[in-house]
């Protein structure tokens, strides 16, 4: 600690010998740390918008089935509604919202054509806690209650069975008992939005079509979504703990386009440091060794005086330690001005129906990084630099000081 | 008289090639404490290098050098920094200040290489600055002062510590006359009143005319040692 004491100021005089070299190692490493922080930032927030985007349609952060839905998804895989601890930890604050739903293939006759389509039945007041269906009615209405007998479907779906608002359509499945079931619902809604994936769905309440399946008060799913703050993981683990005769599953699993994108984000961050840092560090040890070189007999100097080999390579590890430092405090500076006053929100303005179209949804990117990442990001660089600059320090060190006084 | 400096069969042969140097020849000398000497020659007689083993900057090809009673032979890099850290005061002829670094701070940063409490060694750092004649100047840095108050801090400098030698290589080479006899006789004054060890390397005869005792170097071999009862320039 003494040495540091009598080096550091040293240190950082010494940096400031060669002015403008300084200012442009600093500029490249505050540069370089606004970027990576930034971006980080971006990625995050465009990863966070597509998978709150795809989670917030149908998938939720978890589902609960009844062992082999998933591969068939089929009126006789149904199981009952949540009850006894499944339910008490349903309700718990780990969790912000469910819904039970029944979801089976079925199709969609309309006067002039017919599609296949999943007909989704839920109940509508607690959809609205896992899904932004309900809030994208682009004309008519969402359902009102578990009773409704109306029907909500997608614009592109309406357009292609030529059909629209207020217009009867049949809706046919195999009920429980095997035979085929069908009923006419009439179109109360049309969703809008950009969602392609929706068009293949058909959403109804639930009642009507429990009946209509012959399915008594059975279901075919319940998605849930956790709270803020709290760990999926955990409480998928509790579910899977209190029923394990259910399939339960995280939206990894279900959502796994969600899934690859958020590690690809992770990856370009990743690969985004690692360019930068190279370029860093070509920058920080080509200053360093040019430093060192004219130093030369300064550096045999302090050795002659009696400095040890040891302190000479901490003095230009220090040096290089107090330049890389003060451009990632610079750069970490730059970047939280820069994505502070976004928190708010990005708006995408014209570019939001083509990011739409990659799932970042809502017309705005939240720019986010977390505390931690911040800092842990930042002392990465600093570290990394740090250790490229070893270099130098090292050959600094080794200077023997009879050959650097006489250096020229 | 007790010998600071001790050298028995000192030699220093460099190696260019297939070629073999001798830079320093078989040398044994003593340098007593309260020593003012002068160690001279031409160029190429190998007085830098002597001064530059006793000093331990330079490792001798054989032979010994026994500063203030430990020898040199067998240290390793870390030592030696040591003994010259303890025990030997440097004034180099050029570029001999850390030049971030003010004239109280030079003086005060071997001090602080020895863990010297701070209220001690500034009240030393400016002792030894106003013994060499810059009181009033110890906040500036070397780029503001002239090359001869530069060499009266590299002077403070060197004996800040209280060394047992003094080790000078061509003090006054880049002086100009005036500023150079001054020097000398800043050096030759203090050795007289504190008894501090010097040995100079130098070709300058104003320098050598300061002296109480001269050695002369040719080709590697001490070829004078003498010593006169007073020096000839008063």
């Amino acid at each position: 600690m003494k040495r540091l004491g009598l080096l550091a100021p040293i240190g950082w005089r010494n940096l400031w010998r060669n002015p403008r070299r300084t200012i442009i190692t600093l500029v490249v490493v505050s540069v370089g740390m606004w970027s990576v922080l930034t971006l980080s930032a971006m990625v995050q927030a465009i990863v966070t918008s597509s998978k709150n985007t795809a989670l917030r349609q149908l998938t939720g952060e978890g589902q609960i089935h009844a062992p082999g839905y998933l591969d068939d998804p089929n009126v006789s895989r149904s199981m009952r509604a949540p009850s006894g601890t499944v339910l008490a930890i349903l309700n718990s604050s780990s969790v912000a919202g469910w819904s039970t739903r029944i979801r089976v293939p079925a199709v969609i006759q309309s006067e002039y054509r017919s599609r296949a389509v999943m007909l989704v039945a839920a109940d509508p007041t607690r959809e609205r806690t896992v899904s932004d269906i309900p809030g994208q009615i682009e004309r008519g209405r969402y359902l009102l209650d578990t009773s409704d007998t109306g029907l909500v479907i997608g614009r592109e779906l309406a357009a292609r069975l030529r059909t629209r608002l207020g217009k009867r359509v049949i809706v046919m499945a195999q009920a429980s008992d095997g035979h085929l079931a069908e009923y006419g619902f009439t179109i109360v809604g049309i969703l809008g939005g950009s969602q392609e994936s929706l068009n293949g769905f058909v959403f109804a309440a639930r009642a009507p079509v429990q009946k209509l399946l012959g399915m008594d008060d059975q279901i075919s799913e319940t998605a849930f979504a956790s709270a803020p703050g709290a760990n999926i993981d955990t409480v998928i683990s509790r579910l899977r703990a209190a029923a394990p005769r259910l399939d339960i599953q995280s939206w990894q699993t279900l959502a796994p386009l969600a899934a690859t994108l958020e590690s690809v984000s992770q990856a370009i961050v990743g690969i985004w440091l690692l360019i930068m840092f190279v370029l860093m560090a070509i920058g920080i040890v080509n200053t360093q060794l040019m430093a060192v070189f004219e130093r030369t007999r300064e550096l045999g100097l302090f050795q002659a005086l009696g400095m040890r080999p040891r302190s000479v390579l901490l003095l230009v590890a220090l040096e290089s330690a107090l330049l890389v430092g003060t451009g990632v405090l610079l750069g970490a500076l730059f970047a939280a001005l820069t994505i502070w006053p976004l928190r708010n929100g990005l708006d995408l303005g014209r570019y939001a129906e083509s990011l739409a179209h990659y799932g970042a949804g809502g017309g705005k990117l939240f720019p986010q990084i977390s505390a931690s990442s911040f800092f842990a990001l930042s002392l990465a660089v600093w570290l990394l630099g740090v250790l490229a600059a070893l270099w130098p320090a090292r050959a600094a060190a080794r200077v023997s000081p009879v050959e650097a006084m006489s250096h020229a | 008289m007790t010998a600071i400096v001790s050298c028995r069969a000192l030699t220093k042969t460099y190696v260019q090639g297939t070629l073999e140097v001798p830079a320093v020849r078989h040398i044994d000398l003593d340098i007593e404490q309260g020593d003012f000497a002068t160690l001279a020659g031409p160029s190429g007689s190998g007085k830098t290098t002597l001064l530059n083993m006793i000093g331990g900057l330079d490792r001798p090809t054989s032979g010994e050098v026994i500063v203030d009673g430990t020898s040199l032979a067998g240290l390793d890099n870390n030592a030696l920094a040591d003994i010259r850290l303890h025990k030997i005061g440097f004034v180099f002829q050029t570029y001999s200040l850390i030049p971030v670094l003010s004239a109280e701070e030079n003086v005060e940063f071997i001090l602080r290489l020895l863990d010297v409490p701070v209220d001690e060694r500034r009240a030393r750092s400016r002792e030894v600055l106003h013994q060499v004649g810059l009181a009033g100047m110890e906040n500036r840095r070397p780029a503001r002062l002239s090359g001869g108050q530069q060499q009266r801090v590299a002077v403070a400098r060197a004996l800040g510590p209280k060394p047992a030698i003094v080790l000078a290589d061509e003090p006054t080479a880049n002086l100009d006359s005036k500023t150079a006899e001054e020097l000398i006789e800043l050096m030759s004054g203090l050795n007289q009143t504190s008894g501090i060890t010097f040995l100079i390397a130098t070709h300058d005869s104003r320098v050598i005319a300061h002296t109480r005792r001269h050695i002369e170097m040719t080709d590697g071999r001490v070829t004078l040692d003498e010593r006169r009862n007073r020096a000839i320039a008063a």
